[in-house]
Protein backbone atom coordinates (compact mmCIF):
# COMPACT_ATOMS: atom_id res chain seq x y z
CA UNK A 1 0.00 0.00 0.00
CA UNK A 2 2.88 2.30 0.73
CA UNK A 3 4.51 1.38 -2.49
CA UNK A 4 4.90 4.22 -4.94
CA UNK A 5 4.14 3.51 -8.54
CA UNK A 6 6.78 5.08 -10.71
CA UNK A 7 6.42 5.64 -14.39
CA UNK A 8 8.68 7.31 -16.88
CA UNK A 9 6.26 9.96 -17.98
CA UNK A 10 2.57 9.77 -17.35
CA UNK A 11 1.58 12.13 -20.10
CA UNK A 12 3.82 10.63 -22.74
CA UNK A 13 2.61 7.21 -21.73
CA UNK A 14 -0.84 8.25 -22.83
CA UNK A 15 -0.53 10.11 -26.14
CA UNK A 16 -4.29 10.02 -26.68
CA UNK A 17 -4.64 12.89 -24.18
CA UNK A 18 -6.80 15.63 -25.50
CA UNK A 19 -5.87 19.28 -24.93
CA UNK A 20 -8.57 20.79 -22.72
CA UNK A 21 -7.18 24.24 -22.07
CA UNK A 22 -4.72 25.88 -24.41
CA UNK A 23 -3.08 29.08 -23.24
CA UNK A 24 -0.70 30.81 -25.60
CA UNK A 25 1.20 34.06 -25.80
CA UNK A 26 -0.56 35.73 -22.86
CA UNK A 27 0.81 39.18 -22.06
CA UNK A 28 -0.56 41.45 -19.40
CA UNK A 29 0.73 44.83 -18.26
CA UNK A 30 -0.90 46.73 -15.43
CA UNK A 31 -0.93 50.47 -15.48
CA UNK A 32 -0.14 51.83 -12.05
CA UNK A 33 -1.63 55.21 -11.21
CA UNK A 34 -0.03 57.50 -8.69
CA UNK A 35 -1.93 58.68 -5.66
CA UNK A 36 -2.78 61.90 -7.48
CA UNK A 37 -3.98 59.85 -10.47
CA UNK A 38 -1.72 61.81 -12.80
CA UNK A 39 1.43 60.06 -13.87
CA UNK A 40 1.28 56.37 -14.53
CA UNK A 41 3.88 53.69 -14.78
CA UNK A 42 3.58 50.28 -16.36
CA UNK A 43 4.06 46.97 -14.64
CA UNK A 44 4.52 44.01 -16.97
CA UNK A 45 3.15 41.05 -15.05
CA UNK A 46 2.81 38.31 -17.66
CA UNK A 47 4.96 37.92 -20.75
CA UNK A 48 4.24 35.37 -23.43
CA UNK A 49 2.82 32.75 -21.10
CA UNK A 50 1.77 29.58 -22.86
CA UNK A 51 0.95 26.01 -21.87
CA UNK A 52 -1.58 23.26 -22.45
CA UNK A 53 -3.64 21.40 -19.91
CA UNK A 54 -4.94 17.99 -20.91
CA UNK A 55 -8.30 16.48 -20.18
CA UNK A 56 -8.64 15.04 -16.65
CA UNK A 57 -5.27 16.40 -15.74
CA UNK A 58 -4.32 18.28 -12.60
CA UNK A 59 -1.74 20.97 -13.27
CA UNK A 60 -0.23 23.22 -10.63
CA UNK A 61 1.09 26.70 -11.20
CA UNK A 62 3.86 27.53 -8.82
CA UNK A 63 6.17 30.53 -8.48
CA UNK A 64 7.31 33.14 -6.03
CA UNK A 65 4.86 35.60 -4.54
CA UNK A 66 3.89 38.35 -6.94
CA UNK A 67 4.98 36.49 -10.08
CA UNK A 68 1.50 36.72 -11.57
CA UNK A 69 -0.17 33.42 -10.72
CA UNK A 70 -3.42 34.99 -9.62
CA UNK A 71 -3.36 37.37 -12.58
CA UNK A 72 -2.90 34.44 -14.96
CA UNK A 73 -5.73 32.44 -13.43
CA UNK A 74 -8.08 35.43 -13.39
CA UNK A 75 -7.19 36.09 -17.01
CA UNK A 76 -8.14 32.54 -17.94
CA UNK A 77 -11.45 32.92 -16.07
CA UNK A 78 -12.15 36.20 -17.86
CA UNK A 79 -12.00 38.35 -14.72
CA UNK A 80 -9.09 40.34 -16.20
CA UNK A 81 -8.66 41.26 -19.83
CA UNK A 82 -5.26 40.33 -21.24
CA UNK A 83 -3.32 42.50 -23.67
CA UNK A 84 -2.52 39.77 -26.15
CA UNK A 85 -2.55 36.01 -26.54
CA UNK A 86 -5.33 33.47 -26.73
CA UNK A 87 -7.12 31.18 -24.32
CA UNK A 88 -8.89 28.20 -25.80
CA UNK A 89 -11.16 25.70 -24.13
CA UNK A 90 -11.75 22.59 -26.24
CA UNK A 91 -10.26 24.44 -29.20
CA UNK A 92 -12.71 27.36 -28.91
CA UNK A 93 -11.35 30.75 -27.96
CA UNK A 94 -12.94 32.21 -24.80
CA UNK A 95 -13.00 35.89 -23.92
CA UNK A 96 -15.18 36.10 -20.83
CA UNK A 97 -16.42 33.92 -17.99
CA UNK A 98 -18.50 30.93 -18.98
CA UNK A 99 -19.93 27.80 -17.48
CA UNK A 100 -17.11 25.73 -18.95
CA UNK A 101 -14.81 27.10 -16.23
CA UNK A 102 -15.47 27.04 -12.50
CA UNK A 103 -13.44 29.28 -10.20
CA UNK A 104 -12.48 28.66 -6.58
CA UNK A 105 -11.20 31.81 -4.90
CA UNK A 106 -8.35 32.11 -2.44
CA UNK A 107 -10.79 33.61 0.08
CA UNK A 108 -14.02 31.57 0.15
CA UNK A 109 -15.94 34.68 -1.07
CA UNK A 110 -19.33 33.28 -0.15
CA UNK A 111 -22.36 35.54 -0.20
CA UNK A 112 -22.99 36.03 3.53
CA UNK A 113 -26.77 36.43 3.16
CA UNK A 114 -27.13 33.02 1.56
CA UNK A 115 -27.10 29.65 3.25
CA UNK A 116 -24.52 27.08 2.21
CA UNK A 117 -27.04 25.52 -0.15
CA UNK A 118 -28.08 28.84 -1.65
CA UNK A 119 -24.43 29.72 -2.19
CA UNK A 120 -23.88 26.49 -4.07
CA UNK A 121 -26.99 27.24 -6.12
CA UNK A 122 -25.69 30.67 -7.13
CA UNK A 123 -24.33 29.76 -10.56
CA UNK A 124 -27.35 27.61 -11.36
CA UNK A 125 -29.71 30.38 -10.35
CA UNK A 126 -27.94 32.74 -12.75
CA UNK A 127 -28.55 30.21 -15.51
CA UNK A 128 -32.24 30.19 -14.66
CA UNK A 129 -32.53 26.62 -13.39
CA UNK A 130 -35.76 25.85 -11.54
CA UNK A 131 -35.59 26.13 -7.75
CA UNK A 132 -36.37 22.50 -6.98
CA UNK A 133 -33.87 21.15 -9.44
CA UNK A 134 -31.04 23.35 -8.29
CA UNK A 135 -31.71 22.66 -4.61
CA UNK A 136 -31.42 18.97 -5.31
CA UNK A 137 -28.21 19.50 -7.25
CA UNK A 138 -26.78 21.69 -4.49
CA UNK A 139 -27.55 19.06 -1.85
CA UNK A 140 -25.75 16.40 -3.87
CA UNK A 141 -22.69 18.62 -4.22
CA UNK A 142 -22.68 19.53 -0.56
CA UNK A 143 -22.74 15.83 0.20
CA UNK A 144 -19.84 15.35 -2.21
CA UNK A 145 -17.70 17.86 -0.31
CA UNK A 146 -18.80 16.33 2.99
CA UNK A 147 -21.15 19.10 4.10
CA UNK A 148 -24.55 17.50 3.62
CA UNK A 149 -25.43 18.34 7.23
CA UNK A 150 -24.64 22.07 6.94
CA UNK A 151 -26.82 22.90 3.93
CA UNK A 152 -29.05 25.38 5.74
CA UNK A 153 -26.34 27.14 7.72
CA UNK A 154 -24.96 30.57 6.91
CA UNK A 155 -21.27 31.10 6.08
CA UNK A 156 -20.59 33.00 9.32
CA UNK A 157 -21.69 29.92 11.23
CA UNK A 158 -19.14 27.71 9.47
CA UNK A 159 -15.39 27.24 9.81
CA UNK A 160 -12.89 28.43 7.21
CA UNK A 161 -12.39 24.89 5.93
CA UNK A 162 -16.13 24.36 5.58
CA UNK A 163 -16.47 27.67 3.74
CA UNK A 164 -13.73 26.68 1.33
CA UNK A 165 -15.53 23.38 0.65
CA UNK A 166 -18.69 25.34 -0.16
CA UNK A 167 -16.65 27.45 -2.55
CA UNK A 168 -15.54 24.25 -4.24
CA UNK A 169 -19.10 22.89 -4.36
CA UNK A 170 -20.29 26.19 -5.83
CA UNK A 171 -17.73 25.93 -8.62
CA UNK A 172 -18.61 22.28 -9.25
CA UNK A 173 -22.34 23.03 -9.31
CA UNK A 174 -22.31 24.59 -12.77
CA UNK A 175 -20.62 21.39 -13.96
CA UNK A 176 -17.62 23.06 -15.55
CA UNK A 177 -15.14 20.95 -17.46
CA UNK A 178 -12.24 22.91 -15.98
CA UNK A 179 -11.73 23.96 -12.38
CA UNK A 180 -9.49 26.96 -11.76
CA UNK A 181 -8.36 27.11 -8.16
CA UNK A 182 -6.38 30.00 -6.70
CA UNK A 183 -4.51 28.85 -3.61
CA UNK A 184 -7.79 27.50 -2.24
CA UNK A 185 -6.24 25.92 0.83
CA UNK A 186 -3.54 28.42 1.69
CA UNK A 187 -5.56 30.18 4.38
CA UNK A 188 -6.25 26.94 6.24
CA UNK A 189 -4.36 25.18 9.00
CA UNK A 190 -2.10 22.26 8.12
CA UNK A 191 -4.49 19.49 9.17
CA UNK A 192 -7.52 20.91 7.39
CA UNK A 193 -5.41 21.54 4.34
CA UNK A 194 -4.26 17.94 4.22
CA UNK A 195 -7.82 16.68 4.58
CA UNK A 196 -9.03 18.93 1.77
CA UNK A 197 -6.14 17.95 -0.50
CA UNK A 198 -7.18 14.34 -0.14
CA UNK A 199 -10.80 15.30 -0.71
CA UNK A 200 -9.85 17.16 -3.87
CA UNK A 201 -8.06 14.12 -5.26
CA UNK A 202 -11.09 11.99 -4.44
CA UNK A 203 -13.47 14.47 -6.04
CA UNK A 204 -11.25 14.77 -9.08
CA UNK A 205 -11.20 11.01 -9.48
CA UNK A 206 -14.98 10.95 -9.13
CA UNK A 207 -15.86 13.88 -11.39
CA UNK A 208 -12.97 13.64 -13.87
CA UNK A 209 -12.51 17.41 -13.90
CA UNK A 210 -9.51 19.10 -15.43
CA UNK A 211 -7.91 21.22 -12.73
CA UNK A 212 -5.52 24.15 -12.90
CA UNK A 213 -4.36 24.80 -9.40
CA UNK A 214 -2.33 27.74 -8.11
CA UNK A 215 -0.27 27.18 -5.02
CA UNK A 216 2.94 28.26 -3.38
CA UNK A 217 3.17 25.06 -1.38
CA UNK A 218 5.62 22.69 -3.10
CA UNK A 219 4.39 19.58 -1.30
CA UNK A 220 0.83 20.39 -2.23
CA UNK A 221 1.79 20.87 -5.88
CA UNK A 222 3.71 17.61 -6.05
CA UNK A 223 1.03 15.69 -4.16
CA UNK A 224 -1.90 16.88 -6.24
CA UNK A 225 -0.63 17.30 -9.76
CA UNK A 226 0.29 15.37 -12.82
CA UNK A 227 2.40 18.27 -13.98
CA UNK A 228 3.79 21.41 -12.40
CA UNK A 229 4.34 24.65 -14.26
CA UNK A 230 7.03 26.74 -12.62
CA UNK A 231 6.69 30.46 -13.33
CA UNK A 232 9.56 32.92 -13.28
CA UNK A 233 8.89 36.40 -11.95
CA UNK A 234 9.09 39.96 -13.23
CA UNK A 235 7.55 39.53 -15.66
CA UNK A 236 5.83 36.19 -15.12
CA UNK A 237 6.69 33.58 -17.72
CA UNK A 238 6.86 29.80 -17.90
CA UNK A 239 10.22 28.70 -16.62
CA UNK A 240 9.87 24.95 -16.67
CA UNK A 241 7.18 22.34 -16.92
CA UNK A 242 7.78 19.30 -14.74
CA UNK A 243 5.99 16.06 -15.36
CA UNK A 244 5.63 14.08 -12.17
CA UNK A 245 6.40 10.40 -12.21
CA UNK A 246 3.62 9.46 -9.79
CA UNK A 247 0.48 8.01 -11.28
CA UNK A 248 -2.71 6.35 -10.20
CA UNK A 249 -3.32 5.87 -6.48
CA UNK A 250 -1.07 8.14 -4.48
CA UNK A 251 0.02 7.33 -0.98
CA UNK A 252 -0.73 9.87 1.71
CA UNK A 253 1.34 13.01 1.67
CA UNK A 254 3.36 12.19 4.81
CA UNK A 255 4.32 8.87 3.25
CA UNK A 256 5.16 10.52 -0.03
CA UNK A 257 7.44 12.96 1.69
CA UNK A 258 9.69 10.07 2.64
CA UNK A 259 10.12 9.00 -0.96
CA UNK A 260 13.57 9.90 -2.35
CA UNK A 261 12.10 10.74 -5.74
CA UNK A 262 9.65 13.13 -4.13
CA UNK A 263 12.52 14.78 -2.32
CA UNK A 264 14.59 15.05 -5.48
CA UNK A 265 11.75 16.73 -7.35
CA UNK A 266 11.05 19.01 -4.45
CA UNK A 267 14.69 20.10 -4.31
CA UNK A 268 14.72 20.68 -8.04
CA UNK A 269 11.62 22.92 -8.01
CA UNK A 270 12.91 24.73 -4.97
CA UNK A 271 16.10 25.55 -6.84
CA UNK A 272 14.11 26.76 -9.83
CA UNK A 273 12.01 29.11 -7.75
CA UNK A 274 14.93 30.37 -5.70
CA UNK A 275 17.10 31.10 -8.70
CA UNK A 276 14.29 33.01 -10.39
CA UNK A 277 15.23 36.55 -9.30
CA UNK A 278 18.83 36.11 -10.42
CA UNK A 279 17.66 35.22 -13.92
CA UNK A 280 15.54 38.27 -14.45
CA UNK B 1 -30.32 41.63 25.79
CA UNK B 2 -29.01 44.32 23.49
CA UNK B 3 -32.26 46.16 22.99
CA UNK B 4 -31.11 49.39 24.58
CA UNK B 5 -27.65 49.51 23.08
CA UNK B 6 -28.09 51.59 19.99
CA UNK B 7 -24.71 51.44 18.30
CA UNK B 8 -23.70 48.43 16.22
CA UNK B 9 -20.16 48.24 17.53
CA UNK B 10 -21.28 48.43 21.11
CA UNK B 11 -23.71 45.61 20.52
CA UNK B 12 -20.98 43.34 19.23
CA UNK B 13 -18.74 44.13 22.18
CA UNK B 14 -21.58 43.63 24.61
CA UNK B 15 -22.42 40.25 23.14
CA UNK B 16 -18.82 39.21 23.23
CA UNK B 17 -18.58 39.89 26.92
CA UNK B 18 -21.80 38.06 27.56
CA UNK B 19 -20.65 35.09 25.53
CA UNK B 20 -17.57 34.81 27.72
CA UNK B 21 -19.63 34.59 30.89
CA UNK B 22 -23.00 33.13 29.94
CA UNK B 23 -26.07 32.73 32.14
CA UNK B 24 -26.24 34.68 35.37
CA UNK B 25 -24.37 37.88 34.40
CA UNK B 26 -27.10 38.87 31.91
CA UNK B 27 -29.63 38.87 34.74
CA UNK B 28 -27.22 40.76 36.91
CA UNK B 29 -26.90 43.52 34.29
CA UNK B 30 -30.66 43.88 34.24
CA UNK B 31 -30.77 44.12 37.99
CA UNK B 32 -28.15 46.89 37.93
CA UNK B 33 -30.16 48.68 35.28
CA UNK B 34 -33.38 48.41 37.28
CA UNK B 35 -31.74 49.68 40.45
CA UNK B 36 -30.27 52.62 38.56
CA UNK B 37 -33.68 53.51 37.06
CA UNK B 38 -35.41 53.38 40.43
CA UNK B 39 -32.64 55.42 42.04
CA UNK B 40 -32.78 58.15 39.41
CA UNK B 41 -36.58 58.38 39.65
CA UNK B 42 -36.40 58.56 43.45
CA UNK B 43 -33.77 61.30 43.44
CA UNK B 44 -35.78 63.20 40.83
CA UNK B 45 -38.94 62.89 42.90
CA UNK B 46 -37.26 64.12 46.07
CA UNK B 47 -35.17 66.86 44.47
CA UNK B 48 -37.97 67.95 42.13
CA UNK B 49 -40.25 68.73 45.08
CA UNK B 50 -37.69 71.19 46.47
CA UNK B 51 -37.65 73.26 43.28
CA UNK B 52 -40.15 75.91 42.22
CA UNK B 53 -42.76 73.93 40.12
CA UNK B 54 -42.32 76.54 37.41
CA UNK B 55 -38.85 75.25 36.59
CA UNK B 56 -39.08 71.56 37.27
CA UNK B 57 -41.65 68.84 37.63
CA UNK B 58 -41.28 65.57 39.49
CA UNK B 59 -42.37 62.07 38.42
CA UNK B 60 -45.58 61.68 40.42
CA UNK B 61 -46.70 65.14 39.26
CA UNK B 62 -46.00 64.18 35.65
CA UNK B 63 -47.99 60.98 36.04
CA UNK B 64 -50.94 63.00 37.32
CA UNK B 65 -50.69 65.40 34.39
CA UNK B 66 -50.45 62.49 31.96
CA UNK B 67 -53.58 60.94 33.47
CA UNK B 68 -55.49 64.21 33.00
CA UNK B 69 -54.30 64.62 29.42
CA UNK B 70 -55.12 61.03 28.49
CA UNK B 71 -58.58 61.32 30.04
CA UNK B 72 -59.35 64.48 28.07
CA UNK B 73 -58.20 62.79 24.83
CA UNK B 74 -55.78 65.64 24.22
CA UNK B 75 -52.65 63.52 24.38
CA UNK B 76 -53.93 60.81 22.05
CA UNK B 77 -55.03 63.37 19.45
CA UNK B 78 -51.67 65.09 19.53
CA UNK B 79 -49.85 61.77 19.45
CA UNK B 80 -51.80 60.51 16.43
CA UNK B 81 -51.28 63.77 14.63
CA UNK B 82 -47.53 63.62 15.21
CA UNK B 83 -47.41 59.98 14.19
CA UNK B 84 -49.16 60.79 10.95
CA UNK B 85 -46.58 63.42 10.02
CA UNK B 86 -43.67 61.31 11.17
CA UNK B 87 -44.70 58.04 9.56
CA UNK B 88 -45.67 59.45 6.20
CA UNK B 89 -42.67 61.79 5.96
CA UNK B 90 -40.35 59.04 7.04
CA UNK B 91 -41.68 56.48 4.58
CA UNK B 92 -41.34 58.98 1.75
CA UNK B 93 -37.78 59.74 2.89
CA UNK B 94 -36.88 56.03 2.94
CA UNK B 95 -38.29 55.38 -0.53
CA UNK B 96 -36.64 58.43 -2.08
CA UNK B 97 -33.41 57.97 -0.12
CA UNK B 98 -32.99 54.34 -1.11
CA UNK B 99 -33.84 54.96 -4.78
CA UNK B 100 -31.54 57.97 -5.13
CA UNK B 101 -28.85 56.31 -3.05
CA UNK B 102 -28.81 53.29 -5.34
CA UNK B 103 -28.45 55.50 -8.41
CA UNK B 104 -25.76 57.68 -6.85
CA UNK B 105 -23.80 54.74 -5.49
CA UNK B 106 -24.01 52.84 -8.76
CA UNK B 107 -23.40 55.48 -11.41
CA UNK B 108 -20.33 57.68 -11.20
CA UNK B 109 -21.96 60.38 -13.33
CA UNK B 110 -25.02 60.69 -11.14
CA UNK B 111 -22.66 60.87 -8.18
CA UNK B 112 -20.53 63.59 -9.74
CA UNK B 113 -23.63 65.57 -10.67
CA UNK B 114 -25.13 65.45 -7.19
CA UNK B 115 -22.47 64.83 -4.55
CA UNK B 116 -21.74 68.52 -3.87
CA UNK B 117 -25.42 69.21 -3.34
CA UNK B 118 -26.01 66.14 -1.20
CA UNK B 119 -22.97 66.85 0.97
CA UNK B 120 -23.85 70.52 1.36
CA UNK B 121 -27.44 69.77 2.31
CA UNK B 122 -26.45 66.96 4.65
CA UNK B 123 -24.00 69.24 6.44
CA UNK B 124 -26.53 72.09 6.74
CA UNK B 125 -28.67 72.00 9.88
CA UNK B 126 -31.80 71.84 7.79
CA UNK B 127 -34.10 72.90 10.59
CA UNK B 128 -32.72 76.34 9.71
CA UNK B 129 -34.89 76.43 6.60
CA UNK B 130 -38.10 75.78 8.54
CA UNK B 131 -39.33 79.41 8.29
CA UNK B 132 -38.78 79.27 4.55
CA UNK B 133 -40.66 75.99 4.25
CA UNK B 134 -43.56 77.57 6.13
CA UNK B 135 -43.54 80.44 3.68
CA UNK B 136 -43.78 77.92 0.85
CA UNK B 137 -46.31 75.49 2.25
CA UNK B 138 -48.15 77.45 4.93
CA UNK B 139 -48.73 76.26 8.50
CA UNK B 140 -50.49 73.01 7.63
CA UNK B 141 -49.61 69.37 7.19
CA UNK B 142 -47.56 69.72 3.94
CA UNK B 143 -44.97 71.98 5.62
CA UNK B 144 -44.47 69.50 8.46
CA UNK B 145 -44.29 66.60 6.05
CA UNK B 146 -41.66 68.37 3.99
CA UNK B 147 -39.46 69.15 6.99
CA UNK B 148 -39.58 65.56 8.25
CA UNK B 149 -38.80 64.33 4.76
CA UNK B 150 -35.90 66.68 4.09
CA UNK B 151 -34.28 65.90 7.43
CA UNK B 152 -34.62 62.12 7.19
CA UNK B 153 -33.82 61.62 3.53
CA UNK B 154 -30.09 62.39 3.61
CA UNK B 155 -28.87 59.80 6.10
CA UNK B 156 -30.82 57.15 4.18
CA UNK B 157 -29.49 58.35 0.83
CA UNK B 158 -25.87 58.72 1.91
CA UNK B 159 -25.72 55.36 3.67
CA UNK B 160 -27.38 53.56 0.78
CA UNK B 161 -24.95 55.10 -1.70
CA UNK B 162 -21.92 54.21 0.39
CA UNK B 163 -23.31 50.70 0.85
CA UNK B 164 -23.49 50.28 -2.91
CA UNK B 165 -20.02 51.77 -3.38
CA UNK B 166 -18.44 49.59 -0.71
CA UNK B 167 -19.62 46.19 -1.85
CA UNK B 168 -16.51 44.02 -1.56
CA UNK B 169 -14.88 43.60 -4.95
CA UNK B 170 -14.46 39.89 -4.14
CA UNK B 171 -18.24 39.52 -4.15
CA UNK B 172 -18.55 41.32 -7.48
CA UNK B 173 -15.83 38.99 -8.78
CA UNK B 174 -17.95 36.02 -7.78
CA UNK B 175 -20.74 37.36 -9.97
CA UNK B 176 -18.41 38.00 -12.88
CA UNK B 177 -16.72 34.60 -12.52
CA UNK B 178 -20.10 32.88 -12.72
CA UNK B 179 -20.99 34.86 -15.85
CA UNK B 180 -23.68 37.00 -14.22
CA UNK B 181 -25.21 39.78 -16.30
CA UNK B 182 -25.03 43.39 -15.08
CA UNK B 183 -28.61 43.15 -13.85
CA UNK B 184 -27.93 39.93 -11.98
CA UNK B 185 -24.88 41.44 -10.31
CA UNK B 186 -26.97 44.40 -9.22
CA UNK B 187 -29.93 42.36 -8.02
CA UNK B 188 -28.20 39.37 -6.49
CA UNK B 189 -25.00 40.90 -5.14
CA UNK B 190 -24.97 44.69 -4.84
CA UNK B 191 -28.49 45.09 -3.50
CA UNK B 192 -28.32 42.47 -0.75
CA UNK B 193 -24.79 43.55 0.16
CA UNK B 194 -25.91 47.17 0.54
CA UNK B 195 -29.05 46.29 2.50
CA UNK B 196 -27.42 46.52 5.95
CA UNK B 197 -26.09 49.99 5.09
CA UNK B 198 -29.57 51.03 4.03
CA UNK B 199 -30.92 49.83 7.35
CA UNK B 200 -28.27 51.82 9.21
CA UNK B 201 -29.26 54.91 7.22
CA UNK B 202 -32.90 54.27 8.01
CA UNK B 203 -32.12 53.96 11.71
CA UNK B 204 -30.16 57.22 11.70
CA UNK B 205 -32.94 58.82 9.68
CA UNK B 206 -35.51 58.11 12.40
CA UNK B 207 -33.78 60.34 14.94
CA UNK B 208 -33.63 63.19 12.48
CA UNK B 209 -37.22 62.65 11.38
CA UNK B 210 -38.41 63.04 14.98
CA UNK B 211 -36.36 66.23 15.38
CA UNK B 212 -37.85 67.56 12.15
CA UNK B 213 -41.36 66.74 13.32
CA UNK B 214 -40.97 68.52 16.66
CA UNK B 215 -39.36 71.61 15.17
CA UNK B 216 -42.08 71.84 12.54
CA UNK B 217 -44.76 71.55 15.21
CA UNK B 218 -43.03 74.22 17.29
CA UNK B 219 -43.20 76.60 14.39
CA UNK B 220 -46.71 75.84 13.26
CA UNK B 221 -47.87 75.36 16.87
CA UNK B 222 -51.31 74.10 15.87
CA UNK B 223 -51.33 70.42 16.66
CA UNK B 224 -49.11 67.47 17.47
CA UNK B 225 -46.86 66.78 20.45
CA UNK B 226 -44.60 69.74 19.63
CA UNK B 227 -47.56 72.12 19.77
CA UNK B 228 -48.57 70.60 23.10
CA UNK B 229 -45.11 71.33 24.50
CA UNK B 230 -45.35 74.96 23.36
CA UNK B 231 -48.87 75.29 24.75
CA UNK B 232 -48.05 74.02 28.26
CA UNK B 233 -44.72 75.81 28.22
CA UNK B 234 -46.52 79.10 27.60
CA UNK B 235 -48.98 78.29 30.37
CA UNK B 236 -46.11 77.48 32.77
CA UNK B 237 -47.55 74.02 33.39
CA UNK B 238 -44.23 72.27 33.55
CA UNK B 239 -45.51 68.84 34.56
CA UNK B 240 -47.94 68.78 31.63
CA UNK B 241 -45.15 69.91 29.35
CA UNK B 242 -43.07 66.91 30.34
CA UNK B 243 -45.76 64.47 29.18
CA UNK B 244 -45.34 65.06 25.41
CA UNK B 245 -41.56 65.20 25.90
CA UNK B 246 -41.62 61.73 27.44
CA UNK B 247 -43.90 60.58 24.61
CA UNK B 248 -41.28 61.75 22.11
CA UNK B 249 -38.58 59.94 24.00
CA UNK B 250 -40.62 56.75 23.98
CA UNK B 251 -41.28 57.15 20.27
CA UNK B 252 -37.56 57.51 19.54
CA UNK B 253 -36.61 54.51 21.64
CA UNK B 254 -39.32 52.27 20.19
CA UNK B 255 -38.59 53.19 16.59
CA UNK B 256 -34.84 52.92 16.95
CA UNK B 257 -35.11 49.57 18.68
CA UNK B 258 -37.34 48.24 15.93
CA UNK B 259 -34.90 49.49 13.30
CA UNK B 260 -31.98 47.92 15.13
CA UNK B 261 -33.80 44.59 15.39
CA UNK B 262 -34.48 44.82 11.69
CA UNK B 263 -30.82 45.52 11.02
CA UNK B 264 -29.87 42.35 12.88
CA UNK B 265 -32.49 40.44 11.01
CA UNK B 266 -31.43 41.46 7.50
CA UNK B 267 -27.71 41.05 8.18
CA UNK B 268 -27.10 38.54 10.97
CA UNK B 269 -23.52 38.01 9.77
CA UNK B 270 -22.54 41.53 10.79
CA UNK B 271 -23.25 40.81 14.43
CA UNK B 272 -22.07 38.06 16.71
CA UNK B 273 -24.57 35.28 17.29
CA UNK B 274 -27.12 35.74 20.04
CA UNK B 275 -27.36 32.03 20.76
N1 LIG C 1 -5.23 45.25 -10.41
C1 LIG C 1 -3.90 45.43 -10.38
N2 LIG C 1 -3.35 46.63 -10.65
C2 LIG C 1 -2.03 46.80 -10.63
N3 LIG C 1 -1.14 45.84 -10.34
C3 LIG C 1 -1.61 44.62 -10.04
C4 LIG C 1 -3.01 44.34 -10.05
N4 LIG C 1 -3.18 43.04 -9.73
C5 LIG C 1 -1.95 42.54 -9.51
N5 LIG C 1 -0.99 43.47 -9.72
C6 LIG C 1 0.46 43.27 -9.63
O1 LIG C 1 0.79 42.18 -10.43
C7 LIG C 1 1.78 41.37 -9.83
C8 LIG C 1 1.31 39.95 -9.78
O2 LIG C 1 0.24 39.83 -8.88
P1 LIG C 1 -0.49 38.45 -8.61
O3 LIG C 1 -1.56 38.70 -7.63
O4 LIG C 1 -0.88 37.83 -9.90
O5 LIG C 1 0.67 37.60 -7.94
P2 LIG C 1 0.65 36.13 -7.36
O6 LIG C 1 1.64 35.35 -8.14
O7 LIG C 1 -0.72 35.61 -7.32
O8 LIG C 1 1.22 36.36 -5.91
P3 LIG C 1 0.82 35.60 -4.54
O9 LIG C 1 1.54 34.30 -4.56
O10 LIG C 1 1.38 36.51 -3.50
O11 LIG C 1 -0.65 35.48 -4.49
C9 LIG C 1 2.07 41.98 -8.48
O12 LIG C 1 3.26 42.71 -8.57
C10 LIG C 1 0.90 42.90 -8.24
O13 LIG C 1 1.33 44.03 -7.54
MG1 LIG D 1 -2.16 35.16 -5.75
Amino acid sequence: MNQIVLKEDVMNANPAQKVKLAVSGICKTFRIRNANGQQSSFLPVLRDVGFDVYENEVVSLIGESGCGKTTLLRTIQGLIRHDSGTIKVDGQEVKSAGRDRGFVFQQPSLLPWRTARENVEFGLELQGMAAGERAERARKLLALVGLGHAAEQFPHQLSGGMQQRIGLARALAIDPTILLMDEPFSALDAQTREVLQKELLRIQAQTRKTILFVTHDLDEAIYLSHRIIVLAAKPGRVKEVITLPFAGERPELPVMRGDPEFQAIRAHIWDLIRSAPANS
Amino acid sequence: MTSNTLIGGAVAADDLIEDLEPGAPVKRYWLVRLVSIVAVLAIWEVAGRQVNPLFMAYPSDIVHAAYRMIASGELLAAFLDSMKTLTLGFILACVAGVALGLLIGRYRYVDAATDWLVNALYATPLVAITPLVILWFGLGFPAKLFIVFILAVFPVLINTASGVRNVASQLIDVGTAFAATERQIFGKIILPAALPFMMTGIRLGIGRAIIGMVVAEFFTAINGLGALIIKYGNQFETAAMFVPILCLMLMGVVYTTIALRFEHWVAPWRFTDDE
